[in-house]
This record gives C-alpha cells, structure tokens and sequence, in this order.
C-alpha cells in the first residue's frame, strides 16, 4: 500500500511547496511510491485526513496557523517542518524582532503601499504575539530546513522518514557541495555588506567576503556561490553550531577569516553585530540562536531607539 | 585507537585542520590539495580539527568524548532530528550517580566562593549577590523576554530547574517562595555546613536580583523561614 502524505502552508511563501512540484520526473516517481492526500497548491482539499506523513511549511504567526498546526499533528503518524520557516521561523521570523503592534502599525498605518489607516476585519487571522517555530507548538519528528530545500533533500528525506531509503541526511555543510578552493590570502581586507567577490574560482572568505556556507547547514547543493554569491546560510546554522553551546556563527565565521587573512575577530564579531538582522536573518526567531550568548540579538538587530519616530 | 577519516570529495583545501592540530597528526598534500593522515597515532581526540573544518568533512571514531553537564536538550533533540548519526557529537550523561558527582564537584566550588566573599566583603554580601542576579538577568540565554514580573517568575522556574524547584505566590506587593528543591540546600548538607550561611544569603539575594531585573521591579527579601523546606517572603517594588 502506497504511504499517504499531507501537506500544509503556514506562515510561508510556499516556495516549499514549489521547490517539491521542481522534483519534476523524481516527483513522478514519487508518486508511485506515495499518494498524496491533500497539498493546498494542487488540490482543494480543506479536512485533514488522515496520513501517515505531514510535511508543514511556514512558521507560526496567527491564531490560524496553530489551528491549522495541531490538525495536521493530530492527522498524521509522522511530522516534518518543511523549509527554513516551519524549522528556525526563517524569513517569517523576522518579525520575532519586533513587537506585533509595531509590525501592524508598520504594515497598516504608514506603509508606502497602502492608502493607511485600514486594519484587516475580524474575519482575518488574527497575529499572535510573536512568531516560532512550529516544534514551539507540537512535537516534530523530522527536520528539513532551506529556503526551499533543493529537490535532492526533498526525496532524501521523504523516503528517509518512509523508511523506503537508507540514504542520510548528512550534517554537512554548503562548504561541501562548494567549488571554490579555500586558500590562504594574507593581508585581503573585510568588504562589509558585499556579496560579491572578484574571483569566481577562490573561495569568498579568502577575499575577506562573509559567507555563511562554512556555519549553514548544506540542504541547497550550494548553488548561490556557484553563481557568484557569497551563502547567506537560508537552511540556517550547521549542526556543530546547534550542538555546542560555545560556537556561533561570528566566532566560527571569525576564526576562519583571521586563519586565512588575518582579519581581526573582533573586526568580524562587530560586523556580525552590527549587521545582525542580515546574518543571523533565517534563524533568529528560534531558541537555537537564543542558548547561547547571542542572546542580545534583539538589542543588535531589533529596533533602534533612536531611529523610531524619524521613520 | 582514534580512526580519523576525511572526506576528500567535500574538502575545500583550506589546510586548516594541519594548521590547527596541536600533534601533526596531518601532512598537507600539495599536489591533490587535501590533508593525509600522517601520524594517527598521536591524535588525542581534541576535535579542533573538525570543528574548523568548513565542510565539516573530518569525522573521528573512538573518541571519549566528556560529559556535558551543561547543555540544551532543545539544541541536542533538533539536531539529532535534522542529519543522520548526530548522537555521536555529545556525551549527555543520563544515569544519576554521574550527574550527583557533578553536582558534588560544583558544591565544593560554590562553598569556597562563598566563603572568600563572606571574608573579604562581609555585610556586603547580599548586594554582591543581587548585583551578580541583575548582571545573570542580562546575560543568561533565553528565547522569550518576560513582560513581567509573573511571567519573569514562570520563566526563572523553567530554568532553575532540576537544581531549585518553587512554587511562588503572590498577593499585592506581597510575593511568598516556597522552595521545593534547592541545590545550595543539599550542597549544605553535603559540606556540613548550616543552613542560612553564606551560600544561602548569596544565592537568594541572587535570586531576587536576577528576578527583579527579569520583571522590571525591585524586590526585597524581608524574612526567610529555614527548616526542612525553606519559604522567603519578598516585597514588590514598582520601578
């Protein structure tokens, strides 16, 4: 009997939902091997019925989402959190920086795109407090993190919880599916705020670029510094990160650009402080980056005192 | 023997890993740009190697890896739930003798400290223990910012525990601590030492500082009942 999968879209793009139709042939395959029962992109199914895989995109930010939530828990055997959001809050995250008075008054009351001054009616969702991730609401059995997960990952993991597969999910990072050779460059300077870097063959760090592959999670096949962009760590922190209290992605990020530049730490610990809303960007609204002493974060990346009022 | 294996596929030739091992356990190959193993032998497990590895492409078996007392079972369950063969990274200790001697280890040490602040600072020892609770309220990792006092208190007990285990109620300015389990309690007990002696006027003025500043108020410990089970009344104040 073909394994039933049902599938859900929280706070998300559905991008994740794309990224799994972009299986294309695979998905064919796919489907031979499990039968899906509800996918809100492809087809109209509103009830939860029951399945033996939930696979859940997108965080949870209104009081729909956590409905929604613990339906699908209650509907099926095994749970996944599907892409960066359901995993670490991702993009969606964001808003944990932020109270939600101030996401509204930002979004409704003087944003450039609206005529100002409409709140959405009762019949909308309505936003709770703050945004988590969705393990902050029940109990998931698996993860699998990007933004969105490459293909490859998607059937790997899939067939993985199926039991159809012994391929594992490895705990490497974007550095392994990279190109680019990492060697030592004495004297290159920190470039603050680039993403680009003038060689395409060396690896960005050694041209004194911040790129986040040596500390993301490889669930993507690195294609950004394929293409000439530095990683901006969209599956969010490598496994050594989550696991050890001590480590975090500036003192990582900043120990392996002193070894291959001599870029101060302190220098690259200033940057990822300064800049944190960018950096720590996909994972920021999870207790993952908030056990460690990168607890601050709201105070690095939240709103700044001064600049209220004049925005 | 320690087995050291490195992905070569994954490498990105960074010689990091020869650059950081403090045995030379590694011999750069210049001509395929990757590290060969050239002394197995003298690896000791110190792991530098693999944590510096951008890839993350050098894996070791037979290793002894330490017991860690201090960690995050959110942090351990997530990763051992996103890639495959994560368990192998940490030595959680779950039997009770292991985590009682740990917790023995770090009573001696609590005593001594007390004992040289109580020495050297005398009556200032309550302030030093509320100046180090308000400095812990800004420091201690946490994922939610308590909006107040109430929720301040929910919170400490979520992370006291299992070392300090109250339950708290509240009437006005009026807040009563009723202590279920507390470590500096059996610590007492353990070193022979009185209740109600330094450690425990350092730990609850502790407390109170790190409570206070968690709930925006300032509180005052006003009477402590110390007997088989200890209870603290505290005075709110609103800042």
């Amino acid at each position: 009997m073909k394994a039933r999968v049902s599938t859900d879209w929280l706070s998300g793009c559905s991008g994740c939902h794309v990224a799994m139709v972009d299986l294309h042939e695979k998905l064919l395959g796919l489907v031979e091997e499990v039968d899906f029962v509800r996918v809100p992109v492809l087809m109209d199914e509103k009830d939860y019925p029951k399945a033996d895989v939930g696979v859940v995109e997108g965080a949870v930010r209104s009081d729909h989402d956590r409905v929604a939530l613990e339906k699908m828990r209650a509907s099926v055997d095994k749970l996944i959190a599907f892409g960066s959001c359901a995993v670490y809050g991702g993009p969606s995250g964001l808003g944990w920086l932020h109270e939600r008075d101030d996401v509204m008054a930002a979004v409704y009351d003087g944003g450039p795109t609206n005529a100002g001054g409409e709140r959405p009616d009762a019949d909308a969702p309505i936003l709770e407090d703050s945004v988590v991730p969705i393990d902050e609401v029940v109990e998931v059995d698996a993860y699998l993190p990007g933004c969105p997960p490459h293909p490859y990952f998607i059937a790997a993991g899939l067939r993985a919880v199926l039991g159809v597969s012994d391929l594992q999910l490895t705990a490497m990072s974007v550095c392994a599916d990279c190109d680019r050779k990492m060697l030592k460059n004495e004297g290159a300077e920190l470039h603050r705020g680039e993403v680009t870097a003038e060689k395409d063959s060396l690896c960005f760090l050694s041209q004194g670029v911040v790129c986040l592959g040596s500390v993301s999670l490889n669930r993507c096949q690195a294609p950004c510094p394929h293409s000439g962009v530095a990683c901006f760590g969209c599956a969010g922190p490598s496994v050594d990160l989550i696991t050890e209290p001590h480590l975090d992605l500036r003192n990582l990020i900043g120990r392996r650009l002193n070894m291959l530049t001599g870029v101060s730490e302190e220098e690259v610990t200033r940057y990822f402080q300064e800049d944190a809303k960018t950096l720590y960007a996909y994972a920021v609204a999870s207790p993952v980056i908030h056990g460690k002493p990168t607890v601050e974060i709201r105070e690095w990346a939240g709103p700044k005192p001064a600049a209220q009022g004049g925005e | 023997m320690i087995e050291i294996a490195v992905d070569e596929k994954a490498c990105v030739s960074c010689s990091l890993c020869a650059e950081i091992c403090p045995t030379d356990v590694f011999v750069w190959d210049e001509d395929e740009g990757v590290p060969k193993i050239n002394r197995p032998g003298e690896c000791f497990g110190c792991l530098s190697c693999s944590e510096i590895c951008p890839p993350h492409c050098i894996t070791h078996e037979g290793v002894e890896l330490a017991e860690s007392h201090y960690h995050d079972p959110y942090a351990l369950r997530l990763a051992s739930r996103l890639a495959a063969d994560v368990s192998g990274r940490f030595n959680v200790p779950s039997d009770e003798a292991s985590q009682n001697q740990a917790a023995a280890d770090l009573g001696v040490r609590l005593r001594s400290v007390a004992e040289v602040f109580k020495r050297t600072l005398g009556g200032s020892l309550p302030a030093v223990g509320t100046m180090a609770g308000r400095t812990l309220a800004r420091h201690l990792p946490r994922y939610r910012e308590p909006k107040g006092l109430d929720e301040a208190l929910v919170l400490a007990k979520q992370q006291f525990s299992p070392a300090w285990e109250f339950e708290t109620t509240r009437n006005g300015d009026d807040l009563t601590i009723n202590v279920d389990r507390c470590f500096v309690r059996e610590t007492c007990e353990r070193e022979g030492q009185e209740i109600g002696s330094e450690m425990c006027v350092l730990f609850y003025n502790y407390l109170a500082g790190y409570l206070g500043r968690m709930g925006k108020v300032r509180l005052r410990l006003m009477d402590a009942d110390r007997g088989a089970k200890c209870c603290y009344s505290v005075k709110i104040y609103e800042k």
